[in-house]
């Protein structure tokens, strides 16, 4: 039982254990509860640290920022400050915010704080940089201590003078310089501008010489108005600024004054390099009393101008003329020289009684007048001349321009040249007597016209006249009289001294009056003559049309004929051919005759285009109008059939009479066209005509009709000749096409290959394919050798091929 | 399974040594000495460092304890009865603590009021048979439990601090 004994014990020692007082011990959380309670009721005032480990009350907070202030030598940033010791930032803040208020000498700056001791150490180390350099910025200062720069230049400028060893700029608060320093700078800059003698910018001697910019402007200030350098500051304080010695602008006024002295004139230019920036201004400042005139680059004494003045009244009075240019000085330009003889001229009071030509040359205008006198008796001549070869009066100018360009821009291709020529000449002896000779005539007049065209522009660009003149002149039908050249020569031969540039001036000048007043005496002249000569002449010309007509009828109607032997497709292309050349020659013929009765003939009724003929055609009467503008219509159309209707009854409506053609007459025309080819085929050389020719004779001689055809016809030609002549000649004539084939074929891809040569040139320099190239040259050697030999060939075979036709034409006149 | 705190106090209770139930006369004896003393000794422990939270008394037998239990949260502290029998099978089987009066306010409760210890005490217990007692059961078991249950029983409303419970001094009965 003991066991239980113990048992009954241990229950006992549990209650006694358990009803023991507990210890009475305050856990941390507890303690933490209590403290916050506490602050919570304002009955302690503690702050906790950042970790949460440690209570600080406020007064051990200031205790502490001032002992890290001593430590960190008197400046401390408040950041670190929390950082060491730990508490929250506001607290800091506010303590050292109490700090700064209770304690003298320490102040709060940018978030730091800062005591005094530190700033004397500041104004000493400063004191020691300043004596070191002679100057110190602010602003370096702020960088280095890292303060802001009011703050720095209160604390040193309380300083100044006792810790600072040195003086603020006067205009510039952010500088500090020591006494020496400034005598030194003073010293270099009075030495240095005493011995400038040019302008000089200012901001080049602060570059060149290191020198400080404010107290530089200040010290030249303060040197130039004490009157120590003699010279003046031009452009304030700004970088433009430039020191002006007073020597310098002594012997600059002194070089205008004699310049202008001894040449009457002042170039601006020249102002302008001697460094004067206004040099217009500047003159007017300087010479305000004095007259000059002032023109576009330079001004004038008044000397000068009566000068000129003078020898211009002179001119006018004795009427003739003057250049004034030895009397200008030579580097004028020639619009100050216009403005400078104007001046002069109106000066004089001349300005109606003469005029000037080029630049300088005065003329008088009854000199002017005089020149024109010399021309009277030329005109009359050539007046006298004009009228009889009846020009064109009341044709305008703009349409005649028109024919021209027209023939102009169809003339340029060598190759189409050489077909018209060839149609010319197939043409001639086909009855129209005119029409041979139409192209060289027209060419020449075209020439004309260009040249004078040429004139007339020189002239516009010469003569300010404007585009008032122009229009003028363009609107009104001109007969030209003399181009200016021609004028130009007259006029060397009668006056002789007058200088040569000047002359083509006074041409163009006299140019308008001259071709106006021979435009009168030509319809005076056209007038007098036309009136009593007309009737016989017009009967003269109506027989002279009735045949020409009649002629070029028969032999139209004679090709058509022939036309007529081939395919529809040849017979097409010949009946264009025929409409395009014989069938218009007839219509112009007709056209130009009524043209006549109306003034409005041309010289050459070849170089009629169909618009010009529309043109006059609308001019015309109405009867006559309109058979003839449906002749007009026909030309385009494709019928030769309806043509020769139309040409009957247009004929008709002109009086002309149209007789059908005989027998006779037939063969009349049939022989005179054979020999006409004949003879030119005798002189011609060239392969492809000579084929023409022959097989159009051929042709002739086996089927007894006409044929006026086109060369691209020729094949066709050759075809239908097959079986009409000896197989012999059949087959040299075959032979010598394919030759002319050949030979055209050639010359075309030899153009082309021209070319094609000169890009191969260029390709094989750069890629220096030489191998290509050779095989290219030879490829090109073979065709021109081939080309020789057709050529030669050709030669050997016309006589050949001549003779076919010539060696007939004998047996058969002989058959005649 | 538990906090610092809980593993030092269990490692300062002595850990016993006798394998015996009620059952065994001798030994339970023996073992019931063990008890007490491992019992005291945590009481004590707790004592030192201001956490007393239990009070405990049992039968002559030792087979039925009964006392109280209080959690302190919130600064207010919240007491009640516990009472549990010492199983025939102890030590193997662990004692089921049960408090009456939360009845049907928790989950983690059984029937008649004992609360359930079944996921991390059990097994645990079950490791360190016989070595440990009642101490352990209260320290491991009823501790973390309160720890757990009490806050959220009082979050729900479920259990109101009894104002008079602070004024009755706890060791009224004690005299």
């Amino acid at each position: 039982m003991d066991a239980w004994e113990e048992i009954r014990r241990l229950a006992a020692d549990l209650q006694t254990a358990q009803f023991a007082d507990t210890v009475q011990r305050l856990s941390e959380r507890n303690c933490i509860e209590i403290i916050t309670r506490l602050v919570q009721e304002r009955q302690l005032e503690v702050v906790h640290t950042l970790d949460g480990k440690e209570y600080i009350t406020p007064a051990q907070i200031t205790k502490e920022i001032r002992d890290e202030l001593y430590v960190h030598g008197g400046r401390i940033n408040i950041v670190d400050l929390q950082q060491i010791i730990n508490v929250d930032l506001s607290h800091v803040e506010a303590r050292a915010n109490e700090i700064t208020r209770t304690e003298r000498g320490v102040q709060l700056v940018l978030g730091q704080l800062i005591d005094a001791s530190y700033l004397v150490r500041l104004a000493e180390e400063v004191n020691d940089k300043l004596q070191e350099a002679g100057l110190v910025t602010i602003s370096e200062l702020c960088k280095t201590y890292d303060l802001p720069g009011d703050f720095l230049t209160e604390e040193l400028s309380r300083r100044l003078g006792n810790l600072v060893q040195g003086q603020f700029d006067q205009y510039n608060r952010g500088v500090i310089y020591t006494p020496a320093f400034v005598a030194r700078h003073k010293a270099r800059i009075r030495g240095l501008f005493s011995a400038v003698t040019r302008p000089i910018p200012v901001i080049t001697v602060i570059g060149a010489f290191g020198f400080h910019e404010h107290l530089l402007y200040s010290v030249l200030e303060e040197l130039v108005s004490s009157g120590r350098l003699q010279g003046s500051v031009v452009g304030g304080r700004q970088d433009q600024a430039v020191y002006i010695p007073d020597i310098y602008s002594r012997t600059q006024n002194t070089w205008v004054d004699n310049f202008l002295q001894q040449n009457g004139y002042l170039e601006f230019d020249a102002l302008v390099r001697l460094g004067i920036p206004d040099p217009a201004g500047y003159i007017k400042k300087r010479y305000r009393s004095s007259k000059l005139l002032f023109l576009r680059e330079a001004c004038v004494g008044s000397a000068l101008v009566d000068q000129l003045e003078a020898s211009v009244e002179e001119a006018v009075s004795s009427s003739s003329w003057v250049d004034l240019q030895p009397m200008l000085p030579s580097s004028l330009s020639e619009e100050d020289v216009g403005m400078l003889v104007s001046q002069a001229m109106r000066n004089a009071g001349v300005m109606t009684s003469a005029s000037v030509l080029g630049d300088s040359v005065v003329v008088s205008q009854k000199f002017v007048s005089s020149c024109l006198a010399l021309f009277d008796d030329a005109m009359q001549l050539k007046a006298h001349k004009e009228v009889k070869n009846n020009p064109v009066f009341l044709l305008t100018e703009e349409d005649m321009k028109h024919t021209s360009s027209v023939t102009e821009s169809s003339a340029p291709s060598k190759k189409e040249k050489r077909e018209a020529e060839r149609r010319k000449k197939t043409t001639e002896g086909s009855g129209s007597v005119k029409g041979g000779g139409g192209g060289g005539s027209n060419a020449r007049e075209v020439r004309i016209r260009k040249t004078k065209k040429k004139g007339r522009r020189d002239e516009d660009s010469d003569e300010d006249t404007g585009p008032s003149s122009q229009q003028g002149r363009s609107k009104a039908p001109e007969v030209s009289f003399m181009t200016s050249e021609e004028v130009v020569v007259v006029l060397e031969a009668k006056i002789g001294d007058f200088p040569e540039e000047t002359l083509v001036e006074l041409a163009d000048h006299l140019a308008r009056p001259l071709s106006k007043a021979y435009q009168e005496v030509v319809r005076a002249v056209f007038l007098s003559s036309s009136s009593s000569p007309s009737g016989a002449n017009k009967k003269k010309s109506m027989k002279d049309l009735q045949e020409e007509v009649v002629n070029l009828f028969s032999n139209i109607r004679l090709f058509e004929k022939g036309a007529k032997f081939f395919s529809d497709e040849t017979q097409v292309h010949i009946t264009r051919h025929m409409l395009k050349t014989l069938c218009s020659d007839l219509t112009n013929v007709m056209v130009n005759f009524l043209a006549a009765d109306l003034m409005m003939s041309l010289e050459d009724p070849s170089c009629i285009t169909s618009e010009i003929r529309a043109k006059i055609l609308g001019k015309l009467p109405e009867e006559v109008r309109s058979p003839l503008m449906k002749l007009h219509c026909c030309l385009s159309g494709k019928s030769i059939e309806d043509f020769l209707n139309h040409v009957e009854s247009s004929a008709e409506a002109c009086g002309l009479l149209l007789r059908k053609g005989d027998k006779k007459r037939e063969r009349q025309s049939l022989f005179v066209h054979r020999n006409a080819l004949m003879e030119q085929l005798k002189q011609t050389e060239e392969p492809a005509l000579v084929l023409h020719l022959t097989s159009v004779l051929l042709f002739q001689t086996s089927t007894h009709c006409m044929l006026h055809a086109p060369g691209r016809c020729v094949p066709s030609i050759i075809g239908t000749l097959i079986g009409r002549i000896a197989t012999e000649s059949q087959q040299l004539l075959s032979q010598y096409q394919a030759l002319v084939v050949k030979q055209l074929v050639n010359q075309k891809t030899g153009e082309k290959q021209g070319k094609k040569k000169e890009e191969k040139k260029k390709k094989k320099e750069e890629e220096q394919e030489k191998k290509e190239g050779e095989e290219q040259e030879e490829e090109e050697k073979e065709k021109e050798q081939e080309e020789v030999d057709v050529r030669a060939e050709l030669l050997t075979l016309m006589p050949q091929v001549k003779d076919l036709v010539l060696g007939q034409a004998k047996t058969s006149i002989n058959e005649d | 399974m538990s906090d610092d705190v809980t593993r030092r106090a269990v490692s300062d209770i002595p850990l016993l040594k006798t394998n015996s139930g009620p059952r065994d006369r001798e030994l339970w004896v023996q073992r019931l000495r063990e008890e007490y003393v491992s019992l005291i000794r945590y009481v004590e422990n707790n004592k030192a460092a201001d956490n007393d939270w239990f009070r405990l008394e049992s039968n002559r037998e030792g087979t039925r304890w009964f006392g109280k239990c209080w959690y302190v949260h919130e600064l207010l502290r919240y007491e009640f009865d516990v009472e549990f029998d010492v199983p025939a099978t102890y030590p193997a089987t662990a004692p089921e603590v049960a408090i009456p009066e939360l009845e049907g306010k928790t989950a983690k409760m059984y029937r008649g009021g004992r609360i359930c210890l079944t996921d991390h005490f059990k097994p645990l217990w079950a490791r360190n048979v016989p070595r440990f007692g009642l101490a352990h059961l209260m320290a491991l078991g009823l501790g973390p439990w309160l720890a757990v249950e009490v806050p959220d029983l009082v979050s729900r409303g479920l259990v109101t601090h009894k104002e008079n419970q602070l004024l009755q001094p706890p060791s009224a009965g004690a005299s």
